[in-house]
């Protein structure tokens, strides 16, 4: 039997930039746990990823306001105590219980911001843990992180089949390729549906409704109801602020995929289409938005989804227009021109 | 689907159609041939029910239905005994498929779901025959004689000649001195000289562990033992003579006496056995056992890619159009395989896969530059250990549990593989010893493995979408 080498002897091949391939041995002398356990608030340097990048800028800006908030939030709190001190005190029971009110009325406050800065974290955390794994060098066990942090449960039929599939000569690639096979592969399909579905009724509503602005308000109700169920389905729960900081990410990337893009996905279909002789403007109006709402929720999914799509993987607006078509006839033919 | 075309019309298109296959297996002797090709058929006739397969896409799809052994095409050729190399595994005590002794072929039909657009036409049901072949490893080696005259491969054995190789020769080396190219030589002198010079090459291969044996007959000559055709032998010493010279010799001079048998042995030996066999294939997967190699020592690991690069020079590369595919196939993707994995622990198989890229990196490049995809693989056709976690020793160390050759049931940790090749220093301080396993007694269902299914994927994904 020979002896093991040292360590040093297997760091040569190429990867010698990345910490992430050191030889087992260099996980026994530290502790594991704290090496894969990304730290929740500590984006100093690892904020190389547009994503992050993102959800980082405004910090800086927010903290100012945020200040402000916890200081006023905080004197309130002391200043509706000591008033509850004295109305007891004075036995002045009305301007006490207003200021009892105010007590829990601030403990509400602060418990929804508690909640948002937790959920806006967890949306941090999310890209940084997907930037983790874009790099084929993610170390072991950032899958196992990842189906924690999806929530899922550790009955979940998914998760199940997903470890089930595994073998212990398997390595991290390879694990790869069974978890976007059993776990994610079912909420891709889920989010196909689902962007089908609410891009075609979006597009009905909007075919269907009388005033311009009724219009804008339906798009924005429905499209945020979309990004949220969306993010639901890879396993994010969101809050206000991470709402808004994933749809200002998500209108930013669409904008900067750039107009050829928009043209080749809604051009060629408006061409195709003829739309000029077989629609009414308002039917014309109900197929824009729905592309629009489709093409949205393509890019969330495209932004959510914990591994990248592959090249040939990626799903398209070319598969959702088919059925959006369909009940944009339907709902033009309807209707007298 | 309520439409399709009538069953004869059928295979027509079929064959057209991009669905049949025939897998090169190549390996040198006791690389893993055998057990490769018997735990393929194994996996793919349990696909879809016990085995193992989740890296097949196909099988994760739920498409792949199972395949069956039918007709092969020659029939003039034995079958490959699959059912007695399950026998012995699964006999007690088990043991390992028997050492190869002749061709044999086997054709397996692999029924699968296609998800093609032309499945409306053709119906959804498909049919893949993989076509699979089976010869010992030492006839391989002659394919590299094929591209060299008896002068060439002369210089070639004369440059081989290391001081550890020249231990094993050395009676022939002895008695063959003793002649001159020009001299008369006895018909009975001449197969005593090809006696020892074959003594000396069965020597090197089991005691050396040497690769480069050439010619392979001489070690496995089936009926052709003792005829004239294999009593021939490299002139090693030539130095002094020009080609001209011995070209001029007289027909009945050592050199001419055996340079026509050498040009014998190529036209009638080896060229039918290349025809027939090594021509038409569509896949490649190359066997190579690295942990023997390295075990051997540095001699025999550098003589290994030497080998390898050889070989690799006589297989057809390109891509394969409608027409090539009908008529002349060539192999259009390959994959390399490191075989024997379950010797080394799973932490081990990156290493292991890294030294085999190294290793093979001249055939590699090639590939690169015909545009052949190629992978390198970890590979256990047949797994015989199981990995264990050594808790209170170091945290997370792992190990082996299985049997070795010698029948004792052991737990250890058969050491680390390097990723480079190992500098002169290293081999001298250390070396290598990993030891092998008996297989696990195998009672039902398919035969464990490690990566045979990311090797089928990159094999044959692409036939059986
Ligand atoms: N542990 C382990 N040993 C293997 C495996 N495959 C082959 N071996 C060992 O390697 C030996 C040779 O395997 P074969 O399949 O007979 O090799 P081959 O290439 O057919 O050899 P020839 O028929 O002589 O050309 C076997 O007897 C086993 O000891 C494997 O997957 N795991
Ligand atoms: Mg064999």
């Amino acid at each position: 039997m020979t002896d093991p080498r040292p360590p040093r002897y297997f760091e040569m091949p190429e990867t010698d930039t990345s910490v992430h391939w050191k030889p087992p041995h260099a996980y026994d002398t530290t502790t594991p746990v704290t090496v894969w356990e990304p730290p929740a608030s500590a984006p100093e340097n690892g904020t190389d990823s547009a994503l992050d990048r993102a959800l980082a800028r405004p910090g800086k800006r927010r903290r100012g306001l945020f200040a402000l908030l916890a200081g006023s939030l905080a004197i309130g709190t002391a200043q509706c105590g000591v008033a509850v001190y004295e109305a007891w005190q004075y036995s002045n029971w009305f301007s006490g219980l207003w200021a009892g009110l105010g007590v829990l009325a601030a403990g509400f406050l602060a418990r929804g911001v508690f909640k948002e800065l937790k959920r806006l974290s967890r949306l941090r955390r999310h890209a940084r843990l997907r930037e983790r794994l874009e790099d084929d060098s993610a170390p072991v066990g950032t899958l196992d992180d990842l189906a924690r942090h999806m929530g899922l449960g550790r009955d979940d039929p998914h998760l199940l089949a997903w470890q089930q599939a595994q073998a212990d000569h398997h390595d991290e690639r390879e694990r790869q390729l069974l978890f976007e096979h059993h776990v994610l592969a079912p909420r891709d399909r889920e989010a196909r549906r689902l962007i089908t579905r609410m891009s075609t009724e979006t597009a009905a509503l909007v075919a269907i409704s009388p005033m311009t602005l009724l219009d804008m308000g339906l798009m924005a109700w429905r499209n945020v109801r979309m990004i949220d169920r969306l993010a639901r389905l890879y396993g994010l729960e969101l809050g206000y602020a991470s709402r808004l900081t994933l749809c200002r990410h998500v209108l930013s990337n669409m904008a900067f995929a750039g107009a050829s893009e928009i043209a080749v996905d809604m051009g060629a279909e408006l061409v195709t289409m003829n739309l000029a002789e077989k629609l009414s403007s308002r039917a014309a109006q109900g197929l824009g938005s729905g592309l629009l709402s489709a093409r949205l929720g393509l890019r969330t999914q495209r932004m959510l989804r914990p591994l990248p799509f592959r090249e040939e993987e990626r799903p398209r607006i070319s598969h959702i227009r088919r059925q959006l078509w369909q009940q944009v006839k339907g709902s033009n033919e309807a209707e007298p021109r | 689907m309520a439409w399709t075309l009538p069953k004869h019309l059928r295979d027509v298109l079929e064959r057209g159609l991009d669905r049949q296959v025939r897998l090169a297996v190549t390996g040198l002797s006791r690389a893993g041939k055998t057990a490769f090709l018997t735990s393929l058929i194994n996996q793919l006739r349990h696909a879809g029910l016990d085995a193992q397969l989740e890296l097949v896409s196909a099988v994760r799809e739920h498409r792949l239905l199972g395949a069956q052994r039918v007709d092969q095409p020659d029939l003039s050729i034995p079958r490959f005994p699959y059912d007695e190399a399950m026998a012995s595994l699964q006999a007690s005590p088990a043991a390992w498929p028997t050492p190869t002794r002749g061709m044999s072929e086997l054709r397996l039909a692999i029924k699968y779901r296609t998800r093609r657009a032309s499945r409306h036409l053709t119906g959804e049901e498909a049919t893949l025959t993989l076509d699979l072949i089976d010869y010992p490893g030492e006839w391989l080696l002659d394919l590299p004689m094929l591209q060299q005259d008896f002068h060439d491969w002369s210089g070639t054995m004369a440059s081989l000649m290391t001081p550890e190789r020249r231990a094993f020769m050395s009676t022939w080396l002895e008695k063959a001195s003793a002649h001159t190219p020009d001299s008369v030589v006895e018909e009975q002198t001449l197969a005593e000289l090809a006696a020892h010079y074959t003594d000396g090459l069965h020597q090197a291969r089991r005691d050396g562990g040497f690769y480069f044996i050439q010619p392979g007959r001489f070690l496995l000559p089936g009926e052709l033992r003792d005829a004239p055709v294999l009593q021939f032998y490299p002139l090693v010493q030539l130095e002094g003579w020009s080609r001209e010279a011995l070209d001029a010799l007289p027909a009945d001079s050592l050199y001419q006496t055996l340079k026509a048998r050498f040009e014998h042995y190529k036209r009638h030996v080896i060229t039918p056995f290349y025809k027939s066999y090594f021509q038409r294939f569509d896949r490649q997967v190359v066997l190579v056992d690295v942990l023997t190699a390295l075990n051997s020592g540095p001699a025999v690991f550098n003589e290994l890619r030497y080998t390898m690069n050889a070989l690799m020079q006589s297989f057809n590369y390109g891509r394969n159009g409608l027409f090539s595919r009908l008529f002349t196939p060539r192999i259009d993707r390959l994959a390399i395989a490191a075989t024997k994995a379950d010797h080394v622990t799973p932490d081990q198989h990156d290493a292991l896969q890294t030294l085999l890229s190294t290793l093979m990196s001249q055939p590699l490049q090639d590939m690169r530059y015909a545009n052949i995809p190629a992978r390198a693989f970890a590979l256990a056709s047949i797994r015989a250990t199981t990995v264990k976690k050594l808790e209170n020793v170091t945290p997370n160390a792992l190990a082996l549990s299985g049997r070795t050759l010698e029948d004792q049931e052991v737990l250890l940790f058969p050491g680390d593989v390097p990723s480079t090749l190992p500098d002169e220093t290293f081999w001298a301080r250390q070396g290598f010893s990993f030891t092998p396993f008996h297989p696990a007694r195998h009672t039902s269902g398919a035969l464990p493995h490690i990566r045979m299914d990311a090797l089928l994927d990159w094999l044959l994904g692409d036939k059986w979408l």
